[in-house]
């Protein structure tokens, strides 16, 4: 920035060439070919017939583009259409209802976490950080038994119920940054007021917080939409399975039709980036709250 | 953030710091608090506390291949000692330590670069950045698809490309070849996740007071003594959580290595994860995958210490503790 104004001022003066500048440009052209190529190719597949994307050398572009694998995928008359189309809604369900819950359970204990000093706060606090730390497979077995006998295996309610937690400490911890910030006089005021304290949360903290809760909402959602491991060891069954573990078992039960595969990841991505391009700003800011001071 | 959260203690911290009294009559004039934490505990507490301690539980246990966990045999540390002496872990191990050094490593320069790159304004920096983070969002199954596909053995589209430019006399086998697999994997993995250390370090980047830039220009400083000198240093808090993350989330990832090779071809792209889910699920050794999971616990244990230690550098939460 101040160089561009330096050279307004004085045009006279020549400028060396900036070389680190030039490597910055010629390093993010490289890094935006090495992230869009393989999304292009991705999309270009798909438009393809099966017969022309097999062959060899390549048909660098579709000699005769076609949306009929897009069709197939979104046309209920069919089966692979009511395949996709229950996995898609199955996603949907699964990943909404986890939001909702998870913004229901989180708001109060960031709330609490970041207001109250109650003993145990600290060791509760860092317990539902380390979650974070652990892989899923390593769950994966005592819960898939824990499910058993809770008579949920193959059922949405052990997907919901382990979503949540995985996206339950984030959810916390990014909310309690947001409580943090909203100064404690504010409620303050409003029990002077003759406000009680569920009445000043509802109506003080809750509104001034929608930020923090659109953007752990936002991770909840795209965290369960995209989850493969539990959906599938949980789901067996095929009418209950979501997108990630559906479109698995449907293109390898006979020969992989790669440009139906392709159309149908496109598709699976559509909502989550559609959603992260509406909703960047909090996405971002999700990203990287906590991590970087304020 | 933490800056604020001692005066945001309130009133009921002020209570409880008065005098110490016993520690049940501190939970009892707190119980009120607990109501808030109350379902996030319960959640945490059933699909946490639960299987965690199962995992040891069932480490100590030869257990029959049905699932049917009432016949479990005691048997001591032997899974332990199982899992340690097979060459399948030591040579799994090796691959771990790659897979997650060179992915981090890696993600963590790529995305420094583009944090860099990116700062500077000018048009079109916001499309670039979204752009950029589309992989990190789409799920890493597509993610998967799509590089399989790429990596084609006979129809791949960067097999064509080598060929194209000469590099190699026909496409080359990227998943079906030992040699190549792990590397091809770590790729695909660097292509998912560069933009997260991208986004994590242009955050810290705007920490940098503009005015040291300016006043170590004015000292006739060049662009790399600036950012040695003035970015670099700033950057530090950042840098270690967004590595801590990218270790964490690359020593657990199980979906690129297991839908694009399931740990193949003779177990050289597997990685712990991917191996104790095959021990487990795959030959329904669960006693086995249990100690293998409670040795990951033990490392994920180590890191995490120091994950939470960087989280919360300066934050007064330690103090009360």
């Amino acid at each position: 920035m101040t160089d561009t104004t330096a050279t307004r001022i004085r045009p006279v003066v020549k400028k060396p060439v900036d070389w680190w500048r030039w490597a910055g440009r010629v390093f993010l052209t490289f890094l935006l070919l090495f992230t869009v190529l393989p999304m292009a190719w991705m999309i270009l597949t798909s438009v393809k017939s099966q017969f022309a994307a097999m062959q060899y050398p390549p048909q660098w572009w579709p000699a005769e583009p076609t949306l009929n694998n897009y069709f197939k995928l979104l046309d209920p008359t069919q089966r692979i259409g009511q395949d996709f189309l229950r996995y898609f809604w199955n996603s949907f369900y699964v990943s909404l209802l986890t939001t909702i819950l998870g913004v229901v359970v989180a708001v109060p204990a960031a709330y609490a976490f970041s207001r109250f000093r109650f003993p145990g706060r600290n060791f509760m606090f860092f317990a539902v950080l380390v979650r974070n730390m652990f892989p899923a497979v390593v769950f994966l077995m005592p819960l898939f038994l824990l499910m058993r006998w809770m008579g949920l295996v193959n059922t949405h309610g052990s997907l919901i119920l382990t979503y949540l937690t995985f996206g339950l400490p984030l959810s916390i911890w990014l909310l309690k940054g947001f409580y943090d910030n909203i100064p404690i006089q504010l409620e303050q005021a409003a029990r002077i007021d003759g406000a009680t304290r569920l009445q000043a949360f509802l109506l003080i903290v809750m509104p001034l917080s929608t930020p923090g809760i659109i953007a752990t909402s936002i991770f909840s959602f795209i965290g369960a939409w995209n989850e493969y491991v539990y959906a599938y060891t949980f789901l067996s069954r095929d009418d209950q399975m979501t997108l990630p573990v559906g479109i698995q078992r449907f293109f390898t039960e006979f020969a992989t039709d790669w440009p139906g595969l392709m159309a149908a990841t496109f598709l699976m991505s559509v909502p989550v980036v559609v959603m992260f391009l509406v909703l960047q700003k909090y996405f971002v800011r999700a990203l990287t709250e906590g991590a970087v001071k304020h | 953030m933490s800056t604020i959260t001692g005066q945001a203690a309130g009133p009921s911290a002020a209570r409880a710091v008065q005098k110490k009294p016993n520690i049940v009559s501190r939970i009892i004039k707190h119980r009120a608090d607990y109501l808030y934490v109350l379902p996030a505990l319960i959640v945490m507490l059933v699909v946490i506390a639960f299987p965690i301690y199962y995992t040891i539980e069932l480490s100590f246990f030869r257990t029959p291949p049905n699932l049917q966990m009432k016949d479990k045999i005691w048997t001591g540390l032997s899974n332990y000692s199982l899992v340690l002496n097979s060459s399948v872990f030591h040579e799994v191990t090796i691959q771990t330590i790659i897979w997650t050094l060179a992915s981090t490593v890696f993600s963590f320069l790529l995305g420094l670069g583009a944090a860099l790159s990116l700062h500077r304004e000018f048009v079109g920096r916001g499309v670039l950045r979204a752009l950029l983070l589309i992989p990190y969002v789409i799920s890493a199954v597509a993610a998967s698809y799509v590089w399989k596909w790429l990596y084609h053995s006979d129809f791949g589209v960067i097999g064509a490309i080598s060929v194209a430019l000469g590099f190699t006399d026909e496409p080359i086998n990227f998943l079906d070849n030992r040699q190549t697999v792990l590397a091809s994997l770590i790729v695909v993995n660097i292509w998912k996740e560069f933009s997260f250390a991208m986004v994590m370090l242009m955050a810290g980047l705007q920490t940098v007071p503009d005015q040291l830039h300016r006043a170590a220009m004015v000292d006739g400083a060049n662009t790399w003594d600036r950012f040695w000198h003035v970015t670099f240093p700033h950057l530090k808090g950042v840098s270690m959580v967004t590595i801590l993350l990218l270790m964490v989330a690359n020593f657990n990832s199980f979906i690129i290595p297991f839908v694009m090779t399931g740990g193949g071809p003779a177990d050289a792209s597997h990685i712990w994860i991917t191996h104790i889910y095959q021990l487990a699920f795959g030959r329904q050794q669960w006693g086995a995958a249990s100690a293998y999971a409670v040795i990951l616990f033990v490392v994920m244990m180590t890191l995490g210490y120091f994950y939470v230690k960087a989280l919360t550098r300066g934050d007064e939460t330690r103090q009360g503790a």
